[in-house]
Order: structure tokens, then sequence, then C-alpha cells
């Protein structure tokens, strides 16, 4: 998987950057989804442990 | 309506009244910068996903309109508003270890509670912040690629790998805000948040729980009746 959107020379002169990869899009989306499991497990355990210690 | 300022956070009323959060213009502000967020959004990523329309004139419409409301938003910040609210200071750090230990099970005190925001919020704010001047910073350049009835286009300002470099940033902050914006649905839409969620329709959150989320001497109430 590449970072970034290369154009290429037809006559194999250097690729240029023309962007962010789009093949990335899937990444940010389950790097948020991760995030917010990993908070709504975490409050949903120190919940039901101050819960426990009332 | 009558909107006090009360120094004296243990006033009576404060049980019953309503602490003013978020002022009428900074809930349009919100919701203005919301809509041009899910505009940017649709019109950039939708094409890209096989949905095609005609995307440009959306895109960078909505792009001056959130450039306009970012930059009226600095200046109301910086200049009216209470700018420290939102800069994360030692004691949010102390909080954060404390909260990290606790939920590792290990032995802390409790953390105390926060002024207006807390460190996760400021830390959000931070983030969003660097993406959207860096979405809007790239963003402007590249209108100058465009025609619109304001200016005619000039696509030789910069050579071609520069503007390589400009769309990548644009894209990634992009990427990142998409981020970002799903964890903000996400601690807008959790039960124990509903009273900020309230307050960014209604502009308050009750005096009850003011005192139960907020710290009286790092935020004092402005109450109304």
């Amino acid at each position: 998987m590449e970072l970034f959107r290369y154009s290429r020379s037809l006559y194999g002169g250097d690729a240029n950057i023309i962007g962010a990869s789009w093949d990335l899009f899937g990444w940010f989306v389950a790097a948020a989804a991760a995030f917010i499991v990993v908070h709504a497990a975490l409050k949903f355990l120190t919940g039901k442990r101050n819960q426990e210690a009332h | 309506m009558a909107v006090t300022e009360l120094k004296n956070n243990n006033a009576p009323g404060l049980d019953t009244g309503r602490v003013v959060r978020h002022k009428l213009v900074d809930r349009l502000y919100h919701w203005i910068m919301a809509g041009s967020v899910f505009a940017l959004m649709g019109s950039a990523f939708l094409p890209i996903f096989g949905i095609k329309f005609e995307w440009l004139t959306i895109h960078w419409i909505a792009g001056v309109v959130l450039a306009v409301c970012v930059l009226i938003h600095i200046v109301r910040a910086v200049i009216f508003q209470d700018r420290m609210s939102m800069v994360v200071t030692p004691t949010d750090v102390k909080n954060g270890v404390r909260i990290v230990k606790r939920a590792m099970g290990q032995d802390a005190p409790a953390p105390v509670k926060p002024g207006k925001y807390n460190a996760l919020q400021k830390l959000y704010h931070l983030g969003v912040a660097f993406f959207i001047l860096s979405v809007i910073g790239t963003g402007l350049a590249m209108l100058t690629k465009i025609d619109t009835p304001f200016w005619k286009r000039n696509p030789y300002w910069l050579g071609d790998s520069d503007w390589g470099y400009i769309y990548a940033i644009h894209g990634f902050a992009a990427m990142f805000m998409v981020s970002m914006v799903l964890i903000h649905i996400y601690f807008a839409l959790r039960p124990d948040e509903w009273h900020l969620l309230r307050s960014m329709f209604r502009g308050w959150i009750s005096g009850k729980e003011y005192k139960a989320h907020h710290d009286p001497s790092r935020w004092p109430a402005e109450t109304k009746k």
C-alpha cells in the first residue's frame, strides 16, 4: 500500500507526487473505530469497578 | 433573558438554575462549521468512491465558508473569550495520569474536576485546530487553480511537484478530519455527555450538572434564569 498517489511519465521520467493515497481512507476510519472501541471498553470497565467499590 | 456572572458559585439558585456554556454566536459557529465540514467531506470523498456529481463548486464554497468561520472564531477566542480555558495545564496532565492509573487498576487519587473543558476536549481541540488549519491553508492555495466569480485561475503559481505536496497535505489532513469527526460524534452521543450535546443546541447546562462535572474555581458560572 502506498502513502501517496504518483503521476507516471509515459517516457520513463521521474514520478511526481500528486496527492495522498485514497487507499488509506479505510485506515483512518479504522483508527477512529479502534479509539472508540477502546474508550468505550475502558469506560465500561472502570464504571463497573467503581460500582463494585461502592 | 437575564444573564448574571456569579463569582460566588455556592449562590442559591445554582441547584435549580442554568449555567451558560455556549452563547448563541458560538453555537452558530459550531453548527455552520459542522455543516461546512460535512459538505466538504461529502463533496471530496463521495466522488472518489464512485458517486459522481459536480462536486467542485460545493467544495470550494463550503471551504470558503469554513475559512471565514474559523477566522471569526480565532478573533473571538483570542480577544473576547477566555483563551486559557482551552490550554492544557499541569493539572490536566496530573489528572490524565491519575485517570490512566485508575483505569489500569492501580491506586491513585481521584482526578479533580476540570474547568469548562477537560484534558481530552482540549487535546481534541488542538488536533482539530491543526488539521483544519492545514486543510484551510492548502485549500486556499488550491483556490488559485480554479475560476470563480471573484478571480481567474493561475495554475502556474507553483510548480508541479510543489502542487503535489500541497495536495498531499490537503488529503492527509482531510482524512485525519474524518477520524476526528467520527470520534467527536461518538463523544456527543455518549449518554454521560448528553448535557454537553444539549448545551450545543440550547446553550446551557443545569446547575446540578455544573456542580457534578466542573470545578467552579476553574470555571466561574455565568447563570441565567
